[in-house]
């Protein structure tokens, strides 16, 4: 299966803290990943060294088999990387179908001469991306609301409109920051569909940071855990809910046995009623 | 592979400019070096009597840039926005030391065998102590009713708003003082022991250069105040209280310190040595009008930036430096004296294209993406 | 009860500084002055106003004094209340200014001229600011006439608020927009009512120069050439969020280039004035590129100190004697030409008025169709969160340099059509003061938005112009302006409005309205207070 993301032990350091230390990763095409660990694991430093924040200190970071670390942001966006982020980060005073086109920035062409000129070719461009925004508008389920300020959705069509501009770059790889994050329940069990809906009808390929295990177990194929900067552990679902060290580092050292103790109890327990 | 086509013009162009900036940078020291020895060396336009005459009044200078630069980096490194009314608020503070110095000179000293003997005269010091006294205050004043008034409502708005405000202070206070004392130059009426243009007289090479008593006086004035801001904010509770601010405005509230009265103590301590800065300038410059902080304060800022902004004794090295630079720099390269402001600014531009984390580097808190 | 004492205590106490710092500025007088105007009674210039004119003066500080001390309270206000708080605002403001007085008759009887100190204060006005009367008795009717009307103030302003007051001033301003907007919007429903309504500007725009005579044509020309650079400056800080101080020097390329290109002195070159004019603008946003390519990159307020350092250098430069065999120097450049079309020369005052609406309504025309395109999204974008454009694939660099250009190249053509109007050009014409004017203007009509920036220019460039007497106190009221306008109302009098894109179905619900966007801390200001 063809690779989408790579990552060759990518290094970040601040001042004398290594934040994110020789990380691997490999993620296949069409596929969910995730990232999980504890705060303060460096996920978030390592988003920002795919998607270009940073750059990182040793390592290679290989797109669609380019390297790319090194790159400045913009161009990685254009070469159909997209991201959202753990706090949002919309254009808060522009329209949500403002902030669609923004996302579109990449693949339009009129310039500035263009725009002044109105010429056939920037009609008929401008009229194909409008169309184009309000098909996404209605994909991420904000119809209608379309000419309201983003600053003025609530936060759950924040974070769907967070997601539509970042769709809008017509990605091959999609880095999701937290996405059900200060969401309720059944607010959450609908971004899983709808992130599921991506990857199969859009054949995306998809990156979160995810502290929800039900989402995190309920949709990845693979899953990569991290703690202070090191990658401990990686694999299925299954693998991970059993990997000693992965308790470890969410629940403090001795935690393992505990927890091997209590699935003992509870099983006894079962088998008992 | 469309991504290999589309990555490499832009990485390149990067390339390109990051070449092109080091290419300059190389032809800039060129340039000056060609210079420095076409008119220093070659040309020896200047004895060294001159040179050392150019380095003392830099020296003077550079200390009051150094106080102003200090309210710039304390202000800038807590709240990120330049303070640009901070020139004027040291023009406040030299009004102030003006004010005491003429109405004390305007009182005769009664029962005094001259006549003509006034107050300022015949007690000196204390009236030299008065007129900081007055000066540090009256800018200490409007510093902090600047931040509570102006600055306070803006906390947090986005980043131009609160510079555009503050731009807005800088020119209200600039016209108001031109509306209140008048349009024109005042003079600064020292007391005869700091008579301006009298000082200590040594021999270089054989020429006499004057030491003024007031560069003396302002000058150890400025270290002085230096040293004391620096022990203040490396050992007092209200100094570890500042610089945790600075480091991250939550966490220090969480910590129990509440924020906005350190904010205010860090405008008062900033007008306090701008007020000091504006007293010593109109003592050894001599001339006090509505116009004095502007120029000064956008030097010192200058200043700030050579530093690096939010540090402190990069504040005090960028103003040492700025006023040296200032005034050999036109000399050393034989530019016209007309042409001295510019300098400052070139060296602006130059610092923020070469180096802008500035010499000692900034020490802002890590803004977080 | 203690409350509304303690709040009458403070407004009052503010309102005494301000009457102080008015008094002591000389505005009383001015202000007096601008009553007997309508009064019909102002005095020869130079000489001071009637007394009465002064009380009226006082006395209407003193009824806002009283009204804003009785603000209304969310828990609903007694009569009493208000009035209590109104009469202690009074009371205080009068006893400061009281206080003021005594000490301004004491100085007097002294005989100390305190003109050499303060430069409004002489003897004739601090006579006026006492009423006319010995120091007691000023500081007592002083007192009386502030408590009075600071009592009057709070009932007047406890009646009109329970009627009126929130219908009229309270939205009247923001109705009258939405009514401007909805003729426009009404009138766009018919088919070519739109050009009906631009051929009428257009008539209006030939025909007013021809009934105006020069004097109000030189003021229209001067609020023209301020749109077109209040419209530049716009893209750079209302639109890209990127803030220039020293916008007058692209102004001064402008009108440098068109001087030396077609003066006779110093250069003779002599060059037409069309050629000079295109060299001029393109000098102009060559000038933004050069200095946007090592600034830009940094963090944003550098560009506002590297820009303002750069105006004065300009302004040094242009008066040095460096410059002077090139530039004349201080002198300045006279005999700067102008254009002639087809022969026929467009010098006189009209012909010029329609050179500068034209330009201006090109300048217009160009940002109108450049904020709502691709490019004018990408400069919101980055001033929105530059972080977030950068990660949507906006270079952001090369925007903040495209815009910085354009805005540049505005300037420029401000500048060719200032200096071709005066036939002159001189360094002080490129003062600071023309870009704190530009921002001014911007800022009060309000960022990004174009309305807002012809009101802004006509507010702040031709009233000044009628009201005459408080030149001096212009620059002044700018920077409270700006102060003032940050705090309270950061979108300007007209704020932008974004444009509607989705065309909604007829059958689906109407959707909130929403007022239209409010810049900046406005937003912030409301999560805070819920």
């Amino acid at each position: 299966m063809p690779i989408t993301l790579e990552t060759r032990q990518v290094t970040k350091m601040f001042g004398g803290l290594t934040a994110v230390d020789s990380v691997d990763l490999v993620i296949a095409e069409q596929s969910i990943a995730s990232i999980i660990g504890p705060n303060g694991a460096g996920k978030t430093t390592l988003f920002n060294c795919i998607s270009g924040f940073y750059k990182p200190e040793k390592g290679q970071v290989l797109f669609m088999g380019t390297p790319i670390q090194g790159l400045a942001t913009d161009a990685i966006a254009h070469l159909g990387m997209s991201r959202t982020y753990q706090n949002i980060r919309l254009f808060s005073n522009m329209t949500a179908m403002e902030n669609i086109l923004v996302g579109q920035y990449p693949h339009l062409k009129n310039g500035w001469m263009d725009a002044i000129l109105r010429h056939k070719r920037y009609n008929r461009e401008e009229t194909a991306s409008i169309a184009e925004a309000k098909r996404l508008l209605d994909f991420v389920d904000l119809t209608n609301l379309g000419d309201n300020l983003a600053r003025n959705l609530p936060y759950g069509a924040q974070r769907r409109l967070e997601i539509a501009r970042a769709l809008a770059n017509k990605p091959k790889l999609l880095l999701l920051d937290e996405p059900t994050a200060g969401m309720n329940p059944q607010e959450t069990d609908e971004m899983t569909t709808f992130i599921q809906n991506l990857r199969d009808q859009l054949g995306m390929t998809i990156l979160l940071i995810e502290h929800d295990m039900r989402v995190v177990m309920g949709i990845s194929q693979q899953i990569t855990v991290l703690d202070y900067g090191v990658k401990i552990a990686e694999g299925t679902p299954k693998e991970i809910q059993s990997n000693p060290r992965v308790i470890e580092a969410y629940l403090g050292p001795g935690a393992a046995q505990l927890s091997e103790r209590f699935r003992k109890q509870k099983r006894h327990l079962h088998e008992n009623a | 592979m469309s991504a290999n086509r589309l990555s490499i013009p832009l990485q390149t162009s990067r390339n390109i400019a990051q070449v092109a900036r080091r290419v300059a940078g190389i032809l800039v020291v060129i340039y000056f070096v060609w210079r420095f020895y076409t008119v220093v060396i070659a040309g020896a336009a200047y004895g060294p009597d001159t040179w050392v005459r150019f380095a003392i009044s830099g020296l003077i200078l550079g200390g009051m840039y150094a106080l102003i630069a200090i309210g710039y980096t304390l202000v800038y490194g807590i709240l990120f926005m330049i303070n640009f009314a901070h020139g004027e608020v040291m023009m406040i503070g030299a009004f102030g030391g003006y004010f005491v110095f003429e109405i004390l000179n305007a009182i005769k000293m009664p029962g005094a065998s001259d006549p003509a003997l006034s107050l300022l005269n015949a007690f000196p010091i204390p009236s030299i102590i008065l007129a900081f006294i007055v000066g540090m205050s009256a800018s200490a004043a409007s510093g902090f009713f600047l931040e509570k008034i102006a600055y306070r409502p803006l906390r947090n708005a986005p980043r131009l708003v609160p510079l555009i405000c503050a731009i807005g202070a800088s020119i209200f206070l600039q016209n108001a003082a031109q509306l209140l004392f008048g349009p024109q130059r005042r003079n600064y009426t020292n007391p005869f022991i700091l008579e301006r243009g009298t000082g200590w007289t040594i021999l270089v090479a054989g020429n006499p250069v004057i030491i003024t008593y007031t560069g003396v006086f302002s000058f150890v004035m400025s270290i002085l105040l230096m040293v004391g801001l620096y022990m203040l904010v490396q050992h007092t509770r209200l100094g570890r209280a500042m610089r945790a601010v600075a480091q991250d405005k939550k966490t220090a509230a969480l910590m129990g310190i509440d924020v906005n009265a350190v904010i205010s103590q860090s405008f008062i301590i900033s007008g306090v040595l701008a007020g000091a800065a504006g007293v010593m300038l109109g003592i050894h410059q001599g001339i006090v009008y509505y116009y004095i902080g502007f120029i000064p304060g956008i030097k010192a800022f200058t200043a700030a930036v050579l530093g690096g902004i939010g540090n402190i004794p990069g504040a005090m090295v960028g103003g040492l430096f700025l006023g040296i630079i200032e005034s050999m720099g036109p000399a050393a390269l034989g530019i016209d004296f007309q042409l001295k402001d510019v300098i400052a600014f070139t060296i602006l531009v130059l610092v923020l294209i070469f180096r802008p984390s500035g010499i000692l580097g900034e020490t802002l808190s890590e803004e977080k993406i | 009860m203690s409350n509304s004492i303690r709040n009458g205590i403070r407004a009052g106490s503010t309102f005494a500084v301000i009457i102080i710092f008015l008094e002591l500025i000389g505005f009383t007088v001015i202000g007096s002055t601008l009553i007997g105007k309508v009064l019909g009674n102002a005095p020869q210039s130079g000489a001071m106003p009637p007394v009465i004119n002064l009380v009226i003066f006082l006395g209407l500080l003193g009824l806002w004094n009283g009204a804003n001390a009785a603000k209304p309270d969310p828990r609903g206000q007694t009569f009493s209340q208000a009035l209590t708080a109104g009469v202690a605002a009074g009371a205080f403001c009068g006893l400061w200014v009281a206080i003021y007085a005594l000490i301004m008759g004491y100085i007097q009887s002294l005989g100390i001229d305190l003109r050499v100190y303060l430069s409004a204060i002489s003897p004739e006005s601090n006579a006026l600011s006492l009423f006319g009367l010995p120091g007691t008795s000023a500081a007592l009717a002083h007192l009386g006439l502030q408590t009075g009307m600071g009592a009057l103030g709070a009932l007047l302003a406890l009646g009109l608020r329970s009627g009126l007051w929130r219908r009229t001033a309270g939205s009247g301003w923001a109705s009258t927009r939405r009514g401007v907007s909805g003729v426009v919007a009404q009138v766009r429903r018919f088919p070519y009512a739109v050009y009906v309504m631009y051929g009428l500007l257009a008539i209006i725009m030939i025909a007013a120069p021809h009934a105006w005579g020069s004097y109000w044509n030189y003021i229209t020309g001067t609020v023209g050439i301020y749109v077109i650079m209040g419209l530049g400056l716009n893209i750079i800080t209302g639109l890209a969020g990127q803030l220039v101080l020293g916008y007058v020097a692209f102004f001064a390329i402008g009108a440098y280039s068109v001087a030396l290109l077609t003066a006779p002195q110093p250069q003779n070159i002599r060059m037409d004035f069309w050629p000079a004019l295109l060299i001029g603008i393109v000098l102009a946003g060559l000038t933004g590129v050069l200095l946007g390519l090592p600034i830009l990159r940094l963090r944003g307020d550098y560009l506002a100190i590297v820009t303002l350092g750069f105006g004065e250098i300009i302004r040094i430069m242009l008066r040095s004697d460096l410059l002077t065999p090139l530039t004349a120097g201080p002198h300045g450049v006279r005999d700067i030409g102008q254009p002639a079309l087809f022969g026929m020369s467009l010098s006189s005052d009209v012909n010029f008025l329609y050179l500068i609406l034209l330009a201006m309504v090109l300048a217009i025309f160009i940002t109108n169709r450049l904020q709502n395109s691709r490019t004018g999204r990408a400069w919101v974008a980055i001033r929105e969160d530059e972080v977030a454009a950068k990660a949507s694939g906006i270079n952001v660099f090369q925007s903040k340099l495209l815009a910085l250009a354009i805005g540049a190249a505005f300037a420029g053509l401000g500048g060719v059509l200032f200096a071709s109007r005066n036939q002159f050009t001189g360094p002080e014409d490129h003062a600071l003061m023309v870009s704190i004017n530009v921002l001014a203007l911007v800022i009060v009509g309000g960022m990004g938005s174009l309305p807002g920036i012809i009101l802004g220019a006509f507010a702040l460039k031709g009233l000044p112009e009628i009201l005459r007497e408080l030149e001096n106190y212009r620059l002044m009221v700018f920077g409270a302006l700006l102060v003032v306008m940050m705090i309270l109302r950061p979108e300007g009098l007209w704020p932008a409005s974004r444009p509607r894109l989705e065309k909604k179905d007829r059958s689906a619900p109407p959707v909130r309205e929403e007022e239209p966007a409010p810049m900046d801390a406005e937003g912030v200001k409301n999560a805070n207070h819920s």
